[in-house]
């Protein structure tokens, strides 16, 4: 049973505190991703885990094994972790062939020649790296430098699994087949694993859980599902796909699980409340993901079911291939969404529904780009 | 493929062998043995100057008398304002020519800038006892030109025999490092300001006076300050032409106070010593500040852009011939001369070449034992030594920088101090360690004991040759291997030493060069049968064998010009900076 459980792990470096007591548990076999912005501390974490850096405190155990426990001054360095760690950089040895980088770790474990020819043939083979065991790592390129990378760690059969934006070098286009690779291996060897990246879709796709991280501290962990459609607060909403904030007022008693907002121009949109609780009176701010907003014609009615239409200026519109993105001010505030036509006039009618919005407590500075 | 999957997820693998256990022996014992080699020779120094009595006798008591004694001993004084004339002489001409040489070679569009380049490094690479000898041999009361000189006019201008002499040749052969300082900045410095300055209609002379001097300002401070401390501590110039005339200097005070002289006087040696060490210590200090200066001032250029030529107009050519002359008179004569009256029984102008040529001088020098073992010699402590302590220079670069031990700032900073030694204190410093420790007997006639000094002479030289090039290497590297089950030595062996073979080259060849012209330290040091080729010229020199001398430095010149040559072409290493 490999599960890793981070506590209250805090490392600080100088002034700065790097990672803030963060606590973590990730089940045998679970995939979860760290999210969020550069510098937020999850290669600090990553490395802490890893034994690369000793944290200031907390607790690192994996499986029945302490790594690291500020309270018993345990630490154990990285070498006796068995932790396997891609690095961004990938970090292959550019004095060794592909075959001597994979087979380094064997070596180290006394693992017996004849042995050690097969596994690193089996784990080239499942990269699909097998032709390129005789080059040196400057004549590959970069996804094959990835995947090298990878098998070098996937031979030793570590205990866990750490990848720390192991597609960010790579091309757009290698990327989006990487991911399609890395999903597959992932459900293959059922590893538990730790993923850092910056980018959504990645964190997204691959995930069984996603930790989003800000300024050292974690915002939320939840399925990728809660993530997107029940963000613990602007700044999850935000970093996760595009969001459109909208300043207000609660007037009127939520009323069936609806609650009545009232915007900065006066206009009133009708949102469904559900854990949240909305004093009338109180300052909140709604966020809605462009696809949830739509259009309503000139003329045309609105949909059926709860919801509310507003009016907003144009202020900008632009092509950006099939769809047009539009700039609106609604209320005060910045909104932006795509649709199929271009709107004709300086003023749309929008539609929002009572279901898609999502209501925090509170202004926030949070701005949508 | 299905089965690879199952094999790879198989279960975990057992932890590897924890050989943590090596690190803690190897960083102590590593750093342990620099602080013991850098302390060493100057511990029985510092010991020395305050007690009343050599330090092998019984009975020492605590005393600053040494210090009143060197104070009130006559002519101390004027060996005192010798050295500080010496000093600021040679720096001064270092300056002007090491400058100069720059803008010229380097920003104007002399004919052969390269090649004059070149040629003007060359001192650098060889000692200053073979550079005084060639001089001597050109420049000498009874050198080649003095003589074609004296059949035609009268008594020669110069004379060697005299502070302004040795400054010039002190200066000239220090003049190099002072032009590569300012080389360095030339070209990195952003050349849009010279520019607007033409573009604004400052002629080339005005632009170079009021824009490009300016701007070289900081590397001529800096290297100015590096040549005033080279200069301090400089032994063979001094010995060669000053003791015959009796103009003293500190360095050639010690060498007479401390063991060539009948009953040598060691507390005033040793707190003369003392005196130099502190004085070096404050320039090493001001360098330090310096560069700080000169970094800061550099990385205000823009991109590393090759500044336009300046054109020399009208005076492209006389500007060229003043040069080549230069080259001609300062660099290639004395060694040329030297190299030439190895291969003759004599040399004069009025006979010639054809008649006096012989290999006599090559012939007796191998016949006579003692040459032979200390050309031998030689060639053991620069190979072997030179093995010897760039193997230490690599342990204490990965410790230094690549590992969490916990002294390796300290570390740092002693491997660093030697800068601050000069050649003379560490032999003299050695010279004591080893009659007070009664282990080092052993050692004490061997060439061990020049190993040993030479290795702690030379760690921040290997140093700077190792240190800029492991920092290059990406940490990521090592922490992969650390992750995936090496620990911290055997990442080093497999991972960062093979990674950095070019620099332990460069390292390499730096110290066989070094070790190979070294005669400073090692005078102090000799015995029978541990004699070195710096040792055996100085033997030859006092014995007037100029044949012999000739010959002996021609084979240093030739071993050194085969290494610098090799390096270049095989390694593209560049041996000076
Ligand atoms: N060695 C260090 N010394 C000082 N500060 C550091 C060091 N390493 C990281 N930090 C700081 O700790 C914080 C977290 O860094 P970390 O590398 O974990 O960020 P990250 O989330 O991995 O960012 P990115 O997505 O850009 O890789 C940053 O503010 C960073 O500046
Ligand atoms: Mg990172």
């Amino acid at each position: 049973m490999a599960e890793l459980v981070i506590e209250n792990l805090t490392k600080r470096f100088g002034e700065v505190v790097a990672v803030d007591s963060v606590s973590i548990h990730v089940a045998d076999g679970e995939f979860v991703t760290l999210l969020g912005p550069s510098g937020c501390g999850k290669s600090t974490t990553l490395a802490a885990v890893a034994g690369l850096d000793r944290p200031d405190g907390g607790r690192i155990s994996v499986g029945g094994t302490v790594y690291f426990d500020e309270r018993t001054g345990t630490f154990l360095p990285p070498e006796a972790r068995n932790c396997g760690l891609v690095f961004q950089s990938y970090a292959l040895w550019p004095h060794m062939t592909v075959f001597d980088n994979v087979v380094f770790p064997l070596t180290l474990r006394k693992v017996p020649s004849a042995e050690r020819k097969r596994r690193v043939e089996e784990v080239l083979a499942l990269v699909e790296m097998e032709p390129y065991a005789d080059r040196y790592p400057h004549q590959l390129s970069g996804g094959q430098q990835q995947r090298v990378a990878l098998a070098r760690t996937l031979v030793y059969r570590p205990e866990i699994l750490l990848l720390d934006e192991p597609l960010s070098n790579l091309d757009a286009k290698l990327r989006d087949r990487a991911r399609t690779w890395l999903a597959e291996l992932r459900t293959r060897l059922g590893l538990t694993t730790i993923y850092v990246t910056h980018d959504q879709i990645e964190a997204l796709s691959l995930s069984d859980r996603i930790v989003v991280m800000n300024g050292g501290r974690i915002a939320q962990i939840g399925t990728p599902q809660d993530i997107y459609e029940r963000p613990a607060d602007p700044f999850v909403a935000d970093f996760i796909g595009t969001t459109n904030f909208l300043p207000g007022r609660v007037v009127g008693a939520p009323d069936g699980g609806q609650a009545l907002i009232e915007l900065e121009d006066g206009q009133r949109v009708a949102v469904q409340v559900e854990r949240r609780t909305a004093a009338p009176g109180s300052r909140v701010t709604l966020a809605y993901r462009p696809e949830q907003i739509g259009v309503v014609a000139e003329g045309e009615a609105a949909p059926d079911g709860a919801g509310s239409v507003v009016t907003a200026r144009v202020i900008s519109r632009a092509y950006v291939g099939g769809r047009w993105q539009v700039g609106l001010d609604l209320g005060g505030g910045p909104l932006r969404l795509e649709t199929a036509r271009p709107p004709s006039g300086e003023q749309v009618r929008l539609w929002l529904p009572a279901a898609g919005g999502i209501l925090f407590q509170g202004s926030t500075d949070v701005s949508s780009e | 493929m299905s089965g690879a999957a199952v094999s790879a997820a198989g279960a975990p693998e057992a932890r590897p062998a924890a050989h943590s256990w090596r690190e803690a022996p190897i960083q102590y014992g590593t750093a342990l043995l620099t602080l013991v080699l850098v302390a060493a020779p100057l511990l029985p120094v510092l010991y020395q100057s305050v007690v009343d009595r050599p330090l092998y006798d019984a009975g020492k008591e605590l005393t600053l008398a040494n210090f009143a004694r060197l104070a009130s001993t006559e002519g101390f004084g004027l060996v005192l304002w010798n050295t500080f004339v010496f000093s600021a002489l040679t720096t001064v001409i270092a300056q002007v020519l090491g400058t100069l040489a720059a803008v010229l070679f380097g920003r104007t569009d002399m004919p052969a800038a390269r090649v004059l380049g070149e040629l003007f490094l060359w001192p650098i690479y060889l000692s200053a006892l073979v550079l005084s000898f060639g001089w001597y041999t050109v420049y000498g009361p009874s050198g080649y030109l003095t003589m074609l000189w004296n059949s035609v006019f009268e008594a020669p201008f110069w004379d060697l025999y005299t502070l302004p002499g040795m400054a010039a040749i002190a200066g000239v052969s220090l003049a190099p490092v002072a032009y590569i300082y300012c080389m360095s900045s030339a070209t990195i410095t952003d050349p849009s300001l010279e520019e607007a300055a033409r573009v604004s209609g400052a002629g080339t002379f005005r632009t170079l006076w009021r824009i490009t001097l300016p701007l070289l300002m900081p590397a001529i401070a800096y290297s100015a300050v590096l040549n005033f401390t080279v200069s301090l501590e400089l032994l063979a110039i001094p010995l060669v032409f000053g003791e015959p005339a009796g103009i003293t200097v500190l360095t050639t005070f010690l060498y007479t106070q401390g063991v060539a002289g009948v009953r040598p006087d060691h507390g005033l040696a040793a707190t003369a010593a003392a005196l130099m060490l502190a004085v070096v210590c404050f320039l090493v200090w001001l360098q330090g500040r310096l560069l700080g200066n000169t970094r800061r001032f550099v990385t205000l250029g823009g991109k590393a852009t090759r500044p336009r030529p300046f054109r020399l107009g009208r005076l492209r050519w006389p500007l060229f011939i003043i040069c080549a002359l230069y080259i001609a008179a300062t660099v290639l004569a004395p060694i040329g001369v030297l190299v030439i009256r190895a291969f003759a029984s004599f040399l004069s102008p009025m006979v010639p070449l054809l008649e006096v040529l012989s290999l006599e001088n090559f012939t007796q020098l191998f016949e006579e034992p003692i040459y032979a073992r200390a050309v031998w010699n030689s060639f053991v402590v620069s190979a072997v030594g030179g093995a010897i302590a760039t193997a230490l220079i690599a342990m204490i670069a990965v410790i230094v920088h690549r590992s969490e031990f916990r002294f390796r700032e300290p570390l740092h900073y002693v491997a660093l101090f030697p800068r601050a030694v000069p050649g003379v204190v560490a032999g003299v410093g050695f010279f004591y360690a080893i009659a007070l420790m009664p282990g080092l007997g052993e050692i004490r006639n061997t060439i061990w004991i020049l190993v040993i000094a030479f290795t702690m002479r030379y760690i921040p030289t290997g140093f700077g040759a190792v240190a800029p090039m492991l920092m290059q290497v990406s940490p990521d590297l090592d922490r992969a291997a650390r992750v995936q089950g090496a620990d911290w030595w055997t990442t080093c062996r497999r991972i960062i030493l093979p990674l950095m073979r070019p620099a332990l080259v460069a390292c390499y060849t730096i110290l066989f060069i070094s070790f190979f012209k070294e005669y400073t330290t090692a005078i102090f040091l000799f015995a029978p049968g541990s004699e070195v080729i710096g040792t055996a010229l100085l033997h030859l020199w006092i014995q007037g064998e100029a044949g012999l001398v000739a010959a002996l430095a021609a084979i240093q010149v030739g071993v050194i010009a085969v290494c610098v040559a090799a390096a270049r072409a095989v390694f593209g290493v560049r041996l000076h900076g």
